[in-house]
């Protein structure tokens, strides 16, 4: 009797030692997320907020890139962007100065947002329109053959194919096969067919959660298949479609191996719309937030003129997708504890 | 309740339109069938055009091999070996020296006294150095002139390429136009040899000349760097005994003997070099990309499999309902976090603290310490750790929820504690669940590709392995970040375009088999439960 | 879905002596006739053989253990099997006035309309009461509110459903007790005026009031229609319907007045099956 007790003792405290293993595991995950966030949120709100009105700093957010120059005049450390130095070398004509300039680093972002935008926008529609498309026919219509059992594992094992490999196949075939060179409509189809599985699979999911007992209540009263589909099982089923396709966007806005070689350009200096002739717009390159931050971060230095834009792309990036992941989390949450059958 | 059946007439009978209607349904239905095969269809045809693109490498790869060998470059190399691996030697020497220096300044010997005390083993190391110059003179000789040659049948090749293209299309006239030069392969292959011909004197030379050396090599004051110093003796040794070797295989090359065809998957799936846009030779070999992604992705479960599982445990069986609420979805929202911001923290932040950490006095005992370069798999790996972790807690939290609560509730029933009830009920339960969580992780963390791209330090080699763990410190290359890196500069069609499809290929394969393998485990599980 | 069918746990029906000549009752007119009747789901085979003509407006109750395959016909009746792959009709013909229902030139959609049906679990659409009444009407392009109105009305009456719920039209469905959900359903089903009611154990998930109310409802609606009626209760059978089927292992083995098979039945099987010596 005594052993045991004793031997209980001596468990217990093993028991909550691991268990403060794993309570701490957890925490360590959590307090390396929150740090990331913290640094990012911290020195980007720099950039991007100001202490007087209207507190937000407005030119970076709308204007296009720059490169900045840096100079000593009059014993005074002159940082000065692209146009800004011309004006001013125009105003002190005569005067030499030896100014060493850093690619990217003044101005904003404004043309990557725009970019990042039409990227999303396009991809989504065409992955959202083929892959409900799809999902509904292979729920509601399909026999579960041999054949569209194939398919769906297919489908689910393209899920997890990485985006530089949807990169690649997209360069081979938009945008040299196809010949539509680096352009926007190239963007769309390889970040499109890059979440079509993701969006399929999801949908299907949604689609199958809707009870049987629905469908065939709505059959046997003599609605036609089309009927009971469109008033019986896409109302119910379309909160979860959602929620997955908002996660698809999160996805889709953040990936840049499939974007590198098919849509973004480094720098460009018309915004989307100043086109020659409207069919000009789809097969333009754009810039794009995610590369932009992979150019600003791997092919300039790191130091205090760089870091403005460094940590300013990032962090508006970052605000951006999280905004877009926290609605999607929110609503799965909502609609989770609301919808059970 | 009176009459119903008498009176229905509220719903007509089947009239013209809606006869309409059942076209539209057919119509409907092929809508949704057309976008589910144009979706399979483009699915297929990843799959396809990949192939397509990567397995024409092969036979390109192989004329690029012959090329090598027809054009004499495959000779040249035979001396450059020799001339790179006696390199390679001195390289040692000097690295023997350093530990020697280090090993001095931990004696708080200052640094004059040292190098006087080094002076002869410096004269020993330049006058080894020395013994080479011939051997280099006539390497760089022979590179010209193999190089030329394979210019020279490179043009060739092009030409009658775009002849036989003309003549195929049925522009005749226009293929005549083309003229093909004639080289005399026979004549240049001739001369390269002439100009090899003192190698034999010239390795003679060395030889007697190393053999001296050798033998008035000067001692070392700390007799662990002269341990090292006999190490390398014998190594040098060694070096000579094969120098005849060398002569032998010169003498025995031919520029006409045949390469098999499977000389070129092997030195694709098993060549230890990457080499591209170089002037005299260019490797296809995926080794050194492949142990980076390998590397890489170790250092990344090794942080993410107890992490993920640990907070998997914690979240599904001992954290509060409060608790819960909160951390799941917290974890989940990491998931969202865009790699591409995660490899600009990994050179802004993590990159400069890990190498910031290596210089710490407190990890001075740590061999390999303080590393060079901030940007290394270790960098890399935490990184992709810290995004495969919340793949691998929600899959490994899926798993341990959903096993029933009756094995629980036996297990409390026997009188086990929580920590016996997770350890030996839950745990082995859902085991395949979170074996499949950690595959799956795996597959996000082989081919991530910003994180890589930006904070491995794209080097490309195999890293060096005899410094034990320190390996893990090295920059590396990976299968993600080469094609990332090196599809936006090449032209289209050409070997090296092909050979990124073929990394390509590779990837898909290895992440699709373990995508399959995670499924099928994950089928098992739910079958052994439900 | 798999929930709703009942496949026999045994293949061999070794145990059956099939009579010669299936007893049958006397109908005046039959509204459905079934002919010889085999029907397979894929190569299992779960009807052998059912002949069958049942009465007009009146109601008729399929009884059998569990797996007989008296659900499996009931739902040829309106061809609800068409919706699971691989199920088919693999010998004879159902009739329904006297048109052979799975004929090619047959609109499946019209055949539902007319042959109604409440589900053994029930299940309102996730819509207000007065939606899921009006469902059926809107789909088949009635628009025209002051119809509409009125058919609900009349269609929650007939289920009398309509004094407990016309304060509260338009609430969810879902917020009805378990009996009345199952009306709802009937009044859902009654509202696109069908000639033929099919009732998949309607009264399982109910406890006795429900279940007492809803057998009242059946046996009004049997002035206005024809009913059939899949029971696992034998004394719901003997209360409310007019001639019961008994099916075992996929055949019929005795049709005939309720009262009759009730108190003397022709076969042996019936009688063990009713004395409740197995099932």
């Amino acid at each position: 009797m005594i052993a045991i007790a004793f031997k209980s003792r001596r468990t217990r405290r093993t028991e909550r030692v691991i268990f403060w293993l794993l309570r701490l595991a957890t925490y360590f995950i959590l307090a390396c997320a929150t740090y990331i966030f913290l640094d990012i949120g911290i020195k980007g709100s720099r950039t991007v907020f100001t202490s007087t009105p209207p507190f937000i700093n407005l030119p970076f957010l709308t204007e296009p890139p720059q490169t900045l120059y840096v100079f000593d005049y009059d014993g005074k450390k002159m940082t000065l962007s692209d146009r800004q130095f011309r004006e001013w070398k125009s105003a002190h004509a005569g005067v030499d100065v030896e100014a060493t300039s850093v690619a990217y680093s003044a101005g904003g972002i404004w043309p990557c947002i725009v970019g990042t935008a039409l990227l999303v926008i396009g991809s989504m529609a065409l992955a959202l329109g083929i892959g409900i498309s799809s999902a509904i026919y292979l729920s509601e219509y399909s026999r579960n053959g041999r054949w569209i059992r194939l398919v769906r594992i297919a489908i689910l094992n393209l899920a997890g194919v990485p985006s530089i490999v949807f990169g690649l196949f997209g360069f081979g075939l938009f945008v040299i096969f196809f010949g539509w060179n680096v352009s926007l409509i190239a963007g769309w189809f390889t970040l499109g067919l890059m979440v079509l599985p993701a969006i399929i699979t999801a949908s299907e999911e949604s689609l199958r959660a809707v009870p049987q007992g629905l469908r065939e209540g709505s059959l046997a009263l003599g609605a036609s298949k089309w009927q009971t589909i469109r008033k019986n099982v896409l109302p119910y089923a379309l909160p979860g479609i959602l929620t997955s396709s908002i996660l698809g966007i999160a996805r889709v806005a953040g990936e840049t191996a499939p974007i590198m070689f098919t849509a973004a350009y480094a720098m460009k200096d018309e915004m989307p719309w100043q086109v020659a002739k409207f069919t000009d717009f789809f097969f333009q390159g754009v810039m794009a937030l995610p590369y932009h931050i992979y150019v600003v971060s791997s092919k300039i230095p790191q130091n205090e003129y760089t870091e403005r834009v460094q940590y300013g792309s990032a962090f508006v990036f970052l605000f951006l997708v999280m905004l877009i992941a926290l609605t999607s989390i929110v609503l799965r949450e909502r609609s989770r504890s609301r919808l059970s059958w | 309740m009176e009459g119903i059946a008498d009176s229905r007439i509220l719903i007509p009978p089947r009239t013209k339109s809606r006869r309409a209607q059942a076209v539209v349904e057919q119509g409907i239905k092929a809508f949704f069938g057309g976008n589910a095969l144009v979706a399979v269809i483009v699915l297929a045809l990843i799959t396809i055009f990949l192939f397509r693109e990567g397995f024409g490498f092969f036979g390109q790869n192989l004329s690029n091999l012959r090329l090598y060998r027809q054009a004499g470059l495959e000779y040249v190399d035979i001396i450059r070996g020799v001339a790179s691996r006696h390199e390679a030697l001195s390289r040692n020497l000097s690295e023997i020296r350093l530990s020697e220096v280090r090993a001095a300044q931990k004696r708080n010997a200052p640094l004059e006294e040292i190098n006087a005390a080094l002076a002869p083993f410096d004269r020993f190391a330049s006058a080894f150095s020395d013994t080479a110059d011939n051997l280099h003179g006539i390497v760089s000789d022979l590179t010209e002139q193999a190089s030329e040659l394979k210019e020279q049948l490179f043009a060739r090749a092009e030409l009658l390429a775009q002849r036989s293209q003309l003549e195929r299309s049925g522009a005749a006239t226009a293929a005549e136009k083309i003229v093909v030069p004639e080289i005399d392969r026979a004549a240049a292959l001739t001369r390269l040899r002439e100009g090899s011909a003192n190698f034999e004197s010239v390795s003679a030379e060395m030889t007697a000349k190393l053999y001296n050396l050798l033998a008035e090599a000067p001692p070392l004051p700390d007799p662990a760097g002269q341990k090292a110093f006999e190490q390398w003796k014998t190594r040098t040794r060694e070096y000579l005994a094969g120098l005849p070797a060398a002569s032998e295989k010169l003498r025995t090359w031919s520029p006409d003997a045949p390469i098999p065809w499977y000389r070129s998957i092997s030195s694709f799936l098993f060549g230890r070099e990457w080499v591209t846009a170089s002037f005299w030779q260019d490797w296809y070999g995926i080794i050194p990309l492949l142990v980076g992604s390998i590397l890489v992705s170790i250092v990344a479960l090794f942080f993410a499999v107890p992490l993920g599982i640990a907070s998997a445990i914690y979240v599904s069986e001992i954290a509060s309902a409060h608790e819960k609420r909160l951390i799941k979805p917290y974890i989940e929202f990491i998931s969202a976090i865009p790699s591409v911001v995660l490899g600009f923290f990994g050179i802004a932040v993590v990159g400069q603290a890990v190498r910031a950490a290596s210089q710490s006095s407190l990890l001075k005992w740590i061999s390999f310490f303080p590393i060079s370069e901030r940007l290394n798999i270790f960098t890399a790996g935490c990184l992709l750790g810290f995004m495969a972790v919340p793949t691998i807690f929600t899959l490994a939290e899926d798993a341990l929820r959903n096993v029933p609560r009756g094995f629980k509730e036996a297990s409390y029933a026997l009188g086990a504690n929580r920590l016996q009830t997770i350890g030996r009920v839950l745990v082995p339960a859902s085991l395949s669940g979170i074996v499949s969580a950690v595959l799956l992780g795996l597959g996000r963390v082989i081919g991530e590709t910003m994180v890589v791209l930006l904070c491995a330090g794209n080097r490309i080699a195999i890293p060096d392995f005899t410094q034990g763990l320190g390996a893990v410190f090295q920059p590396v290359h990976t299968m993600t970040g080469i094609i990332a890196q090196e599809m936006g500069e090449v032209v289209r069609g050409s070997t090296h375009y092909r050979a990124l499809f073929m990394v390509g290929l590779v990837l898909f394969t290895i992440t699709l088999a373990i995508n399959y393998l995670a499924q099928k485990l994950v089928a098992r599980y739910r079958m052994s439960i439900g | 879905m798999v929930a709703t069918l009942e496949m026999p746990e045994t293949t061999s029906p070794t145990i059956v002596n099939q009579p010669e000549q299936v007893p049958k009752a006397e109908i005046e007119r039959a509204m459905i006739e079934i002919e010889q009747l085999d029907f397979a789901y894929g190569a299992h085979q779960v009807l052998h053989g059912v002949n069958l003509n049942i009465p007009a407006r009146a109601v008729t109750a399929f009884i059998g253990p569990s797996g007989c395959g008296k659900t499996t016909l009931l739902r040829c009746l309106n061809r609800m099997n068409d919706l699971i792959d691989s199920a088919r009709i693999t010998q004879g013909a159902i009739r329904i006035e006297g048109v052979d229902i799975n004929a090619p030139g047959v609109d499946v959609v019209d055949l539902r309309r007319r042959v109604g049906m409440v589900f053994q679990k029930s299940n309102p659409f996730p819509k207000s009461i007065y939606d899921n009444v009006a469902y059926g009407l809107r789909i088949a392009g009635i628009t025209k509110r002051s119809l509409i109105d009125e058919a609900v009305e009349k269609s929650l009456r007939s289920a009398a459903l309509w004094e407990e719920v016309k304060d509260r039209l338009h609430v969810s469905g879902y917020g009805l007790s378990g009996g009345q959900q199952q009306r709802l359903c009937i009044a859902r089903a009654l509202a696109v005026e069908p000639e033929i009611v099919l009732m998949d154990e309607p009264c399982s998930a109910l406890d006795p009031i429900a279940t007492a109310k809803v057998e009242e409802l059946i046996r009004q609606l049997k002035e206005q229609y024809t009913i059939v009626i899949v029971t696992h209760n034998m004394q719901q059978a003997g209360r409310c319907s007019d001639h019961t089927a008994f099916f075992y292992l996929g055949r019929l083995i005795e049709f005939d007045q309720t009262a009759k098979i009730f108190s003397n039945p022709a076969q042996r099987q019936t009688e063990e099956y009713i004395t409740g010596r197995f099932g």
